[in-house]
């Protein structure tokens, strides 16, 4: 029996060639925006290597100052994290990182820009990086202001030429640093790993980041219990209130250790001190987006559906005329519609992983790895799925319960 | 003739209402991005006030965040680098300014005059500036030496803000300091004169869709200024994060490394970093040019989807009623009149669809939603969107309504 619908359905897609090219293209093409975007959103702050704890991490990315004239808000400053963010309870270990700079290297008269990040010897065990050669430097690494740097394969391709690099120096920022390890590249999108040369906090030119409250650095923490983020939060915040600003004009420090989602919805709505969860109203406002973006498709699909319907009321008129029942015909048209809704999922599907392979390839964003959101890929599918069904299956079982007679006609008000 | 096509509507009215769904939601879509591509339009079509030919930047890293916290040291630095840049034969023209054109970042600040709130963007900029950018000014005169130690702060504006605060009225002389607030016991704030009025300035190049700029004098003089130093003003003096340098014709990619190792002699705590303001254009307009690229391809795929979508409940509505059409054939109607109908009917109802539209689009301007939108921006997409929407129902209708007059009235009574 499925076999007989699915072999009528088939046929009739390919009788209204126009109007089956018309609903896959929508169908796909929506897909297709919708896997997009989510993939580059899953590509910010979803879970992929090196960040394999990303469940159990937590940071310190955004700080605020403010005084009765002055805010200041920027990343958080070395100082803030060093003085107030260490031993907080439920942390099992944090790393300070800043934030990659874009630096300079003069090879042979040609300028090459790399990014370069400093981070302290714990960097290495929060995130979990794959070293292709040699280890990270060490904590007496780090104390002990060593010119040691870790570089990705894009950067050994573009200063060793691919061979190996362990031992061998680089200039970088008017600064040589001795290659100890190097790690497979990190898209640029993930803002917490990302970098071209990773190099010890204690290299900087000058110590006044020590200094710094806010600005340029973000604490990378891996937490024991991820559910009790309340007991480090709150521990952080009384040890901010009593913590004496050293710039005049300034009264009060702020920072959350929070997931880098809710730092996003954070910058995006302009959160305030003391408050978190923003990243909640992100994916609200992420969902209305959508639902807005797809209701012109639905809409356009609906309308489709209906009136290739309204146009089979003869071919419905004379299966009933035969002694078809209400659910056999509705039957055979939850069948046609389900066809048309796959095989505009699959070329949806195809096309986004060409699209996404593009981007990848073109260098467009720097060691991009967009991949596929299988999850998203399904719920888009099984919207498509209910339109579809709405659309084509509620007119078809009205029109199935008509008279016979009446259907043949062709009077389907 | 509308009254029977009313009529006609309505007797089709699920079909019909889907319809004026679809049109009406395309049209919202439509106006948006078309709204967003005239306020770009609109913003790359004023002038600059500047050009960028052979001009170079040099972004100064120190090593720290805060611009507020500087010290006698860093200045003195500051006040070296802008002398070493004049020791080279290369260089025509040097300035130091907060942030060069094109660079990523903008810094802004409020008048309150006369209950308006008059937004304004803030460059700090030392005196070689205007020549440098070659920056025409229309009226009064350019920062010099005899507004060091004044008790004011000299200050130049775009034409664009003269003309928004004082219309045709003298600016030259006013002050546009905030009047101090009453009951606030805060010191008031100093005198900011207005000595001089550029033809034009937008710092941040093309897309730059802040009108109003004023620039201050930057002088890195160390101490107080003028024998009242409030905070605004001790700002003025922090050392600059750019210096540009305007290059002389033929000077090569070579000399950017002799220039660099002489700034790090200058300042051996800092790095710099040097880029042409051409690249720092490509970059910048690039960077705000992607998401209208990515924004106008959905749109434009969607509007293609919905061209598609009409096109086809359009033919089938006509091939559905073969019968009608025939009958109306056979008592007498021209083929005219049969094309007519078809597309007046699709006429109402894109009127009726876009009326809604329009009521929900007009109160973006009406409730001020996006503040710095200006009215006309609005009024342009309207009409544009609205003539774009006509033309695309009007086309899709086009076909099944040449379709319908090929209708045989024979030969459609006998349709079955």
């Amino acid at each position: 029996m499925i076999k007989s619908y699915l072999k009528l359905a088939w046929k009739v897609l390919l009788r209204r060639k126009f109007f089956t090219f018309i609903s896959l293209f929508g169908i796909a093409f929506t897909l297709v925006v919708l896997m997009l975007v989510t993939s580059l959103v899953d590509h910010v702050i979803g879970g992929h290597p090196p960040e394999t704890r990303h469940a159990r991490t937590v940071g310190i990315y955004y700080a605020e100052m403010r005084g009765e004239h002055w805010r200041r808000s920027q990343l958080a400053g070395y100082a803030l994290l060093d003085k107030f963010a260490r031993d907080l309870p439920n942390v099992e270990q944090m790393a300070i990182a800043s934030m990659p700079a874009s630096v300079y290297s003069y090879l042979n008269g040609q300028r090459v820009q790399s990014f370069l990040k400093r981070t302290d010897a714990t960097f290495w065990q929060v995130l979990d990086f794959r070293f292709v050669e040699g280890a990270p430097f060490t904590a007496a690494d780090v104390d002990g202001h060593r010119m040691v740097a870790v570089i990705n394969e894009s950067t050994r391709q573009r200063f060793f030429g691919g061979q190996p690099a362990l031992g061998r120096t680089l200039e970088a920022d008017g600064q040589r640093f001795t290659v100890v390890g190097v790690v497979p590249d990190v898209p640029i999108l993930r803002v917490v790993p990302f970098s071209d040369i990773w190099v010890p906090v204690t290299t900087a030119k000058s110590d006044s980041y020590t200094r710094e409250y806010v600005g340029g650095f973000m604490g990378i923490m891996l937490l024991e219990d991820p559910a009790k983020l309340a007991m480090t939060r709150d521990e952080l915040w009384s040890r901010l209130r009593t913590a004496q600003v050293p710039e005049p004009g300034f009264e009060s420090l702020d920072a959350t250790p929070e997931t880098l989602f809710d730092t996003i919805g954070r910058l995006f709505l302009g959160g305030q001190p003391g408050q978190v969860g923003y990243g909640r109203y992100l994916q609200i406002a992420f969902g209305v987006a959508a639902i807005l973006f797809m209701l012109l498709p639905a809409v356009n699909l609906i309308n489709l559906n209906t009136s290739r319907i309204m146009e089979r009321a003869s071919e419905i008129g004379v299966r009933k005329a035969f002694g078809a029942s209400s659910r056999t015909l509705v039957g055979q048209f939850v069948i046609e519609n389900l066809v048309l809704t796959l095989v505009g999922a699959a070329i949806g599907f195809v096309v986004s992983a060409l699209a996404l392979g593009a981007i990848n390839g073109s260098g467009w964003i720097q060691y991009a790895e967009l991949s596929l959101n299988y999850r998203i890929f399904g719920w888009g599918v099984v919207l498509a799925v209910v339109f579809s069904l709405l659309s084509g299956v509620y007119p078809a079982w009205r029109m199935s319960r008509l008279h016979p007679v009446q259907a043949l006609k062709g009077s389907s008000r | 003739m509308i009254r029977h096509i009313f009529t006609l509507i309505w007797n089709r009215k699920r079909t019909n209402f889907l319809m004026m769904t679809e049109i009406f939601v395309s049209f919202l879509v439509l106006f948006a991005v078309v709204a967003l591509g005239v306020y770009t339009a609109d913003n790359w079509r004023r002038p600059l006030g500047y050009s960028i030919d052979r001009v170079w930047a040099v972004h100064i890293d120190m090593k720290q965040v805060s611009d507020d916290n500087f010290d006698d040291v860093q200045q003195e630095s500051a006040r070296q680098l802008l002398l070493a840049l004049r020791e080279f034969p290369e260089i025509e023209a040097s300035a130091g300014a907060m942030l060069a054109p094109y660079q990523l970042g903008s810094s802004s600040s409020v008048y309150s005059w006369q209950g308006r709130r008059i937004a304004y963007g803030v460059a700090e900029v030392t005196d070689g500036f205007k020549d440098l950018l070659g920056l025409e000014l229309v009226e009064g005169r350019w920062f010099g030496a005899e507004d060091d130690g004044q008790h004011y702060e000299p200050v130049v504006i775009n034409h664009d803000m003269r003309v928004d605060l004082f219309g045709s009225a003298p600016a030259i002389g006013r002050n546009i300091a905030n009047e101090r607030e009453p009951g606030s016991d805060g010191p008031s704030e100093r005198e900011r004169r207005i000595i001089g009025v550029v033809s034009a300035y937008r710092e941040d190049g093309e897309f730059d869709g802040m009108r109003n700029y004023a620039m201050f004098r930057k002088t890195m003089a160390g101490g107080a200024v003028g024998g009242r130093a409030d905070a605004d003003t001790r700002r003025r003096d922090r050392p600059p994060r750019t210096l540009l340098v305007k290059v002389r014709a033929g000077t090569t990619a070579e000399f950017e490394e002799r220039l660099i190792k002489r700034l790090q002699a200058a300042a051996p705590d800092w790095s710099f970093e040097v880029s042409t303001l051409r690249s720092m254009r490509e970059s910048y307009n690039g960077f705000a040019f992607a998401p209208l690229i990515a924004v106008g391809l959905v749109a434009g795929f969607l509007m293609l989807m919905v061209a598609l979508g009409l096109f086809g409940v359009l033919w089938q509505t006509v091939t559905q009623r073969t019968r009608e059409i025939g009958l109306r054939r056979a008592k007498g109607a021209a083929r005219i009149d049969v094309q007519r109908q078809i597309l007046g009917e699709i006429g109402v109802m894109t009127t009726l669809a876009l009326a809604a539209g329009v009521l929900v689009a007009i109160q973006f301007p009406l409730l001020d939603i996006i503040y710095f939108v200006e009215p006309h921006v609005y009024a342009i997409g309207l009409a544009i969107a609205v003539t774009a929407i006509y033309l695309l129902t009007l086309a899709c209708a086009w076909y099944p309504s040449r379709m319908a007059t090929r209708i045989e009235p024979a030969e459609a009574l006998r349709y079955e």
